[in-house]
């Protein structure tokens, strides 16, 4: 990665006028943390409820002060802009009273943050990357799913893989059933069927705080329906499942996510992609990407 | 001094950089490398990055005979790079426009050359040819190529017999990318050649060859000396570059993407001699057959070729090969009692050295890995697809067994080398059609779970196959099969009318012609290979009408559903069809 | 039950998953959340170890801290054939100590470059890139004249030790700390032969290995 590539400040108006996750709440300190969000240096403290501050380190001699930047605390996390933000996305299951919401660890990974959405949207590498977790062989098909745009967002629907242990608190292989949802060019959520209580849905979201355009820092976010585990054991789980994703995301190249199809293969499996894709293209989204045209 | 094409020759690793079951990870102009060894010896050097998302395949696998990527398993053929599996999509054979880009290889001097260009060979170097050369390590340099073949000039080393001694080092001759040197001392000689490998503007690696193997006892010295000389200059030409910003990228990436090193001329064909042939079995003739330029293109398990005679006749044949078999393609041909002139020609006039043209491999009959238990059965020549399936299991640790129907132990073919696989094989020999019928169903009696049943043989055992498991109670897409030839007696009394949608024209099919025909003398070009309803090529989406099913292709609950059918042979049972072509 | 204080993305810890791996001893895993808990920085935790590190193990009672005199204990106490750690050869011990304490050099420059990068840890991140690639460059050397010695292994005996084990952690995940080993092809040869050992187990960022030849 050159200097360049680093400092280069986002200019892309789709991307600046978002609300973009930097930090778990519970992880803000009083004291000043720093941090990188599109490229521009800004750090963050918290300073009493409700809300901490943010502001933009526009002067490398005084890194405690600078113009401040928009502040929202939502999910457990504390998220910011660079332009004027459009409302966040909703998760109406945070506020069901029996989840357990839960940050899973914020971890700096050396790709762009729209291949680590487009990875999280994978079912066919489970038997490969998640060996004996999320997938085994020989069972490797990717049945039929539906993909469609609603409201704005990517859904994808009646998604179902072979899972040996489906979650830290199952046992014996399944099939299991995923929903997802990209509701953000760079946030994505799944779905999938409880192992506990069938009828409801655990929430596993992958918040990506776009660092650079070629470096995010994915934010582990969880929203689950159990009482059994303790939180070090559903972040351990979680952060197993990230840290096996994390060398196949940075040994990919380009690291931009490039968006003309006729670049990389696609096939009827990666429905979710070429529509994640597509969707960028549509929404005119410039930064972290290689633009199709 | 000149600097080199970036299309020239280049040394990139040596020899045992790549043992099996490993993947070197170079890099050359910018371009990074995947360097693998098959289990056959074959060096291959790719381009380092799966086509599907664009994965390093360094981290991947070297099976032996496939490289296998890393995120999704997708596998790709020793010499061509031509993906043979997708595991996503067990049930499909991957389009064969699926094909890694791949450079040249040559081992020379010890060392694995590749050109980022097409043509030509590795230099000649006279100092090391017919010598017996010995390679040193080679030292990864940050500086640039230029940089260091200029410091290489004032190198001093000592010749193997005088390590200690006072050494005088001459430059012997400098070329684009190498430099000759001649150190003697206390009466002893030695010459070496110092090849510089540009791995992107900023660094370059050092790989020296001498031109002659020093004995036992002075081989380690002798590594230890020089790597221990060339260290000294490495860190002095680096911390003479220090604060030298690298310069611009000279390569780009995907420079090469363009090209194939599958030659073939306009009609797709591909130019092969016959490279052996056996006998295999009584009545059944192997042949092995070689490219006579670059590598074949890549097949998988139950592909075929149209093999196009020297007597102007095509003929299907199904390639017996295993996973990373890829210098030849090998079939195997029975001699048919009523031949027209295709085995009958291969079995009494095709010799070694004689030269053909095959098609590239197309697969009807690919093979799902995606299951716990397979079952192939083979009805006497139908064994060839799945001699190559059984191989293909065999390497993936898959169980499986093969039934194999024979007049006789003489006919049974491939014996001894399906012996060496871990495939469980059941001959039956000498059956009549009734016991054939009553071991049919002892083997699919029962169907389990997660297993699938492939049979290729004469129609009738193919039949007899298909109603046993349908009365067991398989599921159809369980049940995979490949006929040769067309058994069915076709009907070609009708006449009616095609509507092409997409075309926007009807044509009337009158009775004795196929649809293909009249469309083709409309000037249609639909493609169609065996025009026997056998192999699927012309396969069509069927969008109004009922079409009359003659073909063999297509399962029973596909002849239902009535939404596609082979135009070469199947025809209409209602007055109108609308195609959409 | 031995018990092991284990963080899953640790490579601290992971030298002892390994290690009690291979030698098939069971163990307890005790998870602590290290990110983002900060529980080893935690007052409960100052009482397993002042230091406030992991991995820490207790083996009924007896408590040891520090990766790699984990791996000395272990192995002493577990390896009945005295392979991985052998004190009976004075010359192959000396060389085992020799490449433990290279191995706290690449966990200081190699590992320190991965929490930096992945953690945001607070590292001269240069510094520790370049101390890295100055171990990678002698450890390659070492193994490429080994391997012309037909010794597959750090030391220099038949079959892999302790030695083997601290070093191969820092080593195979070092690109998560942007040290490429593009350089040293002798070491991505011997992280091959590392992950054949039988009982080997990966951990999170390290691929398995493909099989050896068995033909």
């Amino acid at each position: 990665m050159s200097l360049t590539e680093v400092s280069a400040v986002c200019t892309d108006r789709v991307i600046l006028d978002r609300w973009h996750p930097i930090s778990a709440l519970a992880e803000t300190t009083p004291v000043p943390q720093r941090t990188q969000l599109l490229g521009a240096a800004i750090a963050h403290r918290r300073v009493g409820d409700p809300e901490p501050e943010v502001w933009l380190v526009d002067d490398a001699e005084t890194p405690d002060a600078g113009p401040p930047l928009p502040v929202l605390v939502r999910y457990g996390y504390v998220w910011t802009s660079l332009g004027d933000p459009i409302d966040l996305f909703e998760i109406p299951e945070f506020d069901e009273p029996d989840r357990r919401r839960l940050n899973a660890g914020s971890i700096h990974v050396a790709t762009s943050a729209p291949r680590a959405v487009e990875n999280f949207l994978d079912l066919g590498h489970f038997p490969y990357v998640h060996t004996g977790l999320l997938g085994a062989e020989p069972h490797t098909e990717v049945t039929e799913y539906d993909v469609d745009i609603v409201d704005g967002e990517i859904w994808a629907t009646r998604c179902q893989f072979f899972q040996p242990q489906a979650a830290q608190n199952a046992s014996g292989g399944q099939m299991t059933q995923y929903t997802y949802r990209v509701p953000h060019p760079y946030c994505v959520l799944l779905y999938k069927s409880c192992a506990i209580d069938p009828t409801r849905r655990d929430t596993i979201g992958l918040f990506l705080q776009a660092t650079s355009p070629e470096t995010c820092r994915a934010h582990n976010f969880l929203c689950m329906v159990d009482e059994e585990s303790t939180d070090t054991q559903l972040r351990r789980f979680q952060q197993l499942i990230f840290g096996q994703d994390k060398p196949i995301l940075e040994n990919q190249q380009p690291k931009r996510l490039p968006l003309d199809p006729r670049v990389e293969t696609p096939i009827r499996a990666d429905k979710s992609a070429i529509t994640y894709r597509r969707w960028l293209t549509e929404l005119g989204v410039r930064y972290a990407v290689v633009p199709a045209d | 001094m000149p600097t080199p094409p970036d299309t020239a020759w280049y040394p990139v690793a040596r020899s045992d950089d790549a043992p099996a079951r490993h993947i070197f990870h170079g890099q050359l102009l910018s371009q990074e490398l995947a360097v693998w060894r098959a289990d056959d010896g074959f060096v291959n050097v790719w381009q380092n990055r799966c086509l599907h998302r664009g994965v390093r395949l360094t981290v991947g696998d070297n099976d032996g005979g496939e490289l296998v990527c890393r995120y999704h398993g997708w596998r790709y053929a020793n010499r061509s790079g031509g993906c043979t599996y997708i595991p996503a999509h067990p049930a499909d054979a991957p389009a064969q426009t699926i094909c890694n880009t791949v450079f040249p290889s040559v081992e020379r001097f010890g060392l694995i050359w590749t050109t980022l260009g097409s043509d030509g060979e590795p230099p000649l170097v006279d100092t090391l040819e017919g010598a017996s050369e010995f390679g040193l390590r080679p030292l990864p340099v940050n500086a640039p190529a230029d940089v260091v073949l200029d410091h290489l000039g004032s190198y001093r080393f000592a010749p193997a017999g005088a390590l200690t001694g006072d050494p005088a080092v001459r430059v012997a001759g400098i070329g684009d990318a190498s430099i000759e040197l001649v150190s003697t001392a206390d009466g002893h000689e030695s010459a070496a050649v110092f090849f510089v490998q540009p791995v992107d503007a900023a660094r370059c690696v050092i790989r020296g060859v001498l031109a002659a193997t020093p004995g036992e006892a002075l081989a380690i010295p002798v590594l230890r000396h020089h790597n221990h000389r060339l260290s000294v200059l490495r860190d002095r030409i680096e911390s003479s570059v220090v604060g030298h910003p690298p310069g611009a990228s000279p390569a780009p990436a995907a420079r090469a993407d363009e090209r194939s090193v599958v030659p073939a001329d306009r009609a797709g064909l591909h130019h092969v001699r016959v490279g052996r042939r056996w006998d295999e079995a009584d009545g059944i003739v192997g042949f092995a057959l070689e490219p006579i330029e670059g590598q074949l293109p890549a097949f998988q398990p139950g592909a075929h070729i149209d093999v196009h005679l020297p007597n102007g006749l095509v003929r299907q044949y199904s390639l017996t090969n295993g996973p990373g078999q890829t210098r030849h393609y090998l079939l195997a041909v029975k001699r048919e009692p009523q031949s027209s002139g295709g085995s009958s020609y291969l079995h009494e006039s095709l010799a070694e050295g004689d030269e053909l043209h095959v098609s590239a491999p197309r697969n009807n009959f690919p093979l799902r890995r995606d299951v716990t238990r397979t079952l192939l059965i083979a009805g006497g020549i139908g064994i060839t697809p799945l001699v190559s399936m059984a191989h293909a299991l065999s390497h993936a640790g898959l169980e499986h067994e093969l039934h194999y129907f024979a007049r006789g132990p003489e006919h049974l073919a491939f014996a001894t080398e399906i012996d060496r696989l871990s495939t469980r094989l059941i001959t039956h020999l000498g059956l009549s059609p009734e016991a054939t019928g009553v071991a049919l169903r002892t083997m699919v009696a029962d169907p389990g779970p997660d297993t699938q049943i492939y049979v290729c043989g004469p129609g009738p055992l193919i039949q007899a196959t298909r109603d046993a498991a349908a009365a067991a109670g398989w599921p159809d897409q369980a049940v995979h099969f490949e006929y040769f030839a067309n058994p069915t007696v076709l009907d070609q009394s009708s006449s009616f009318e095609v509507s092409l949608a997409r075309s926007a024209l009807t044509v009337s099919v009158p009775a004795g012609r196929t649809i293909l025909e009249v469309l083709r003398d409309h000037g249609i070009a639909v493609p169609a290979s065996c025009q026997q309803g056998a192999c699927g090529t012309c396969s069509t989406r069927v969008l109004e009408g009922e079409p009359a099913h003659q073909d063999v292709y297509l399962n029973d609950s596909e002849h239902r559903a009535g939404d596609a059918m082979m135009i070469c042979v199947s025809r209409s049972h209602s007055d109108r069809l609308v195609l959409d072509i | 039950m031995l018990k092991l204080y284990d963080y899953e993305l640790s490579v601290n810890c992971y030298k002892q998953r390994l290690l009690l791996g291979i030698l098939d001893v069971p163990y307890e895993v005790i998870p602590v959340d290290f990110f983002p808990g900060w529980e080893h920085k935690s007052e409960a935790f100052a009482a397993i170890n002042p230091l406030g590190h992991i991995p820490v193990i207790d083996d009924d009672g007896y408590v040891l801290r520090d990766a790699h005199a984990i791996l000395v204990y272990l192995a002493s106490r577990y390896d009945p054939s005295g392979r991985w750690y052998p004190t009976s050869d004075p010359q192959l011990l000396g060389e085992v100590a020799q490449w433990l304490l290279f191995a706290e050099g690449t966990t200081n420059t190699a590992s320190a470059a991965r929490l930096h990068d992945n953690l945001g840890y607070d590292f001269d991140i240069e510094a520790v890139r370049t101390g890295a690639h100055r171990l990678f460059r002698v450890l390659d050397e070492h193994l490429w004249f080994a391997e012309r010695q037909q010794r597959p292994w750090v030391c220099a005996a038949s079959h892999p030790t302790i030695a083997d084990l601290a070093l191969f952690p820092d080593v195979v995940l070092s690109e998560e700390g942007g040290i490429s080993r593009i350089d040293y092809p002798a070491l991505r040869r011997w992280t091959d032969r590392v992950k054949r050992i039988p009982g080997f187990s990966p951990m999170p960022g390290i691929f398995p290995a493909t099989p050896a030849s068995t033909g």
